[in-house]
């Protein structure tokens, strides 16, 4: 049979940033693939070295637009290590509670993407719209709906009143049936589980040679969290289920994702109403002491690590930032293999790729 | 329960809802948008705040603040909107509560050069 080679990307349909596919086909099976990276590159880290610890804050916040919460937090987190501070209770557990809002958010977007790409348009249209009931509560505190500004080194510029945090409790509870009953779709419903099972599996051998985080390689069977495994405070005072299913289908994937939003929904009550007493944040100097720090986070999409080197000065020596979807892309090619042109649409997405991360 | 029929159980809940809360868009600019009071939005000043200490131009991530001195007592600050990425450090950095975010948009214009606003104009 004669091969065929599909462009895919940098500008398709089915992609939401720029990325590039070739397959090549034969009949209407996928048996190569190569991929090219790097359209979104801006040079981020490089650009860290130039500005102030102060600056990067806000620098690092335009990593990724999803998962914005999560990066600051990581960085300052490192450079907290470095200067020896001690952010107060209260600072920590709002700063918890942005990233498990933002998980909500980064999940119900990607069930959106997900169902939009095997043509499940009304899934689509009920995840973007209860995302929204996430994202006014975001709006809310922060005074951004994505890029949320929240995080400060040495805590956060944000503060909860009783009423606010009652407000939050019954948008909360707005959200929680609408979670569950796109649960139940995902479960039970026959059309979505045709396009979903069976679909760029993942074996835990595979998981674990490539390194893959997060939700894909849980959805293989490997029960890693670092909210569990390594808390941060609060973490190591909440109480939380890590879901983890052993399919390592695209299946699997979309179980774990809405399982860990349902999660999430329980972990917000829970900050909210132990809530601490107290400051929000301390103050930071501006020069931070020689020497370099490794911190980590579990973002929505896998863990993140931050290397931060100082050199005594008011601007950081070296920031690396390792991305969760980095990792998580090595595994395509692999799940690109002998699969039917139609499903590559349900690959791709199933991994829930963020580019710019991956590119920064 | 037979596949039509528990899509009937997810949707008619859906469609009850959707028909109660009527609809969500607003006619924006012709109608006016509610934005949370903690939105943030345009840079305000309180000139007589202002000690011309240049810690908001040196902390803004964007370059979007310019302090043009022409003396010991005499400066200009000039915000420009267009570079601004409403991150609401320049609140942070101030130590005298001079400089603030309002919960309104910046509005559109033509022109570039119409954008950059003459916060605190002092003299000496």
């Amino acid at each position: 049979m004669s091969k065929i080679t599909v462009p895919i990307g940098p500008q398709h349909p089915l992609l939401k940033e720029p990325l590039a596919f070739s397959l090549t086909l034969e009949g209407e099976h996928v048996i190569e693939s190569a991929m090219r990276l790097g359209y979104v590159h801006r040079g981020i880290e490089r650009l860290s070295q130039e500005r102030t610890y102060v600056q990067n804050v806000h620098l690092f916040e335009r990593v990724c637009g999803i998962c914005s919460h999560i990066h600051t937090t990581t960085y300052c987190q490192g450079v907290e290590a470095l200067l020896g501070l001690e952010v107060p209770p209260r600072g920590l557990y709002l700063r918890a509670l942005l990233c498990e809002l933002e998980r909500i958010h980064s999940h119900l977007l990607w069930l959106g993407v997900q169902a939009r790409n095997i043509g499940f348009d009304t899934i689509f249209m009920y995840a973007w719209r209860d995302r929204e009931i996430v994202l006014d509560i975001m709006e809310d505190l922060s005074g951004g709906r994505v890029s949320h500004a929240v995080n400060i080194i040495g805590g956060v510029r944000i503060d909860l009143t009783t009423e606010h945090r009652d407000v939050i409790l019954r948008q909360l509870d707005t959200l929680e049936p609408q979670i569950e009953t796109l649960l139940d779709v995902v479960e039970n419903e026959r059309s979505f589980q045709a396009r979903t099972r069976n679909i760029g599996v993942l074996s835990l051998e595979q998981i674990r040679r490539y390194c893959v985080v997060g939700p894909v390689a849980r959805a293989s069977g490997l029960d890693m969290d670092l909210r569990r495994d390594a808390p941060t405070p609060p973490y190591d005072r909440l109480k939380f289920r890590v879901p983890v299913r052993y399919e390592g289908d695209a299946w699997a994937r979309t179980m774990v994702r809405m399982l860990e939003t349902v999660e999430s929904v329980h972990l917000c009550r829970q900050i909210l109403t132990t809530l601490p007493d107290g400051p929000t944040s301390v103050r930071a100097k501006r020069r931070v002491p020689p020497g370099e720090v490794v911190s980590r986070a579990e973002a929505p999409r896998g863990e993140v690590i931050y290397y931060i080197r100082s050199d005594g000065s008011d601007k950081p020596a070296r920031v690396k930032v390792r991305t969760p979807t980095l990792t998580n892309l090595i595994t395509l090619p692999d799940q690109l293999q002998n699969i039917s042109m139609a499903d590559v649409s349900v690959v791709l997405s199933g991994v829930d790729l963020c580019i710019a991360c991956a590119d920064r | 329960m037979a596949s039509p029929l528990r899509s009937l159980a997810y949707l008619l809940p859906q469609l009850w809802r959707a028909l109660k809360e009527g609809p969500h868009t607003v006619k924006y600019p012709f109608d006016p948008v509610e934005l949370p009071a903690g939105y943030r939005g345009r840079v305000i000043i309180r000139a007589e705040n202002c000690r011309g200490c240049s810690m908001c131009v040196r902390d803004c991530p964007a370059f979007a603040l310019e302090l043009e001195r022409e003396g010991r007592d005499a400066y200009r600050l000039i915000y420009h909107p267009e570079r601004c990425a409403y991150c609401g450090q320049c609140e942070l950095s101030c130590n005298f509560d001079a400089i603030s975010l309002s919960n309104e948009f910046v509005p559109g214009k033509p022109d570039r050069k119409d954008l950059g606003v003459v916060l605190v104009n002092k003299e000496g």
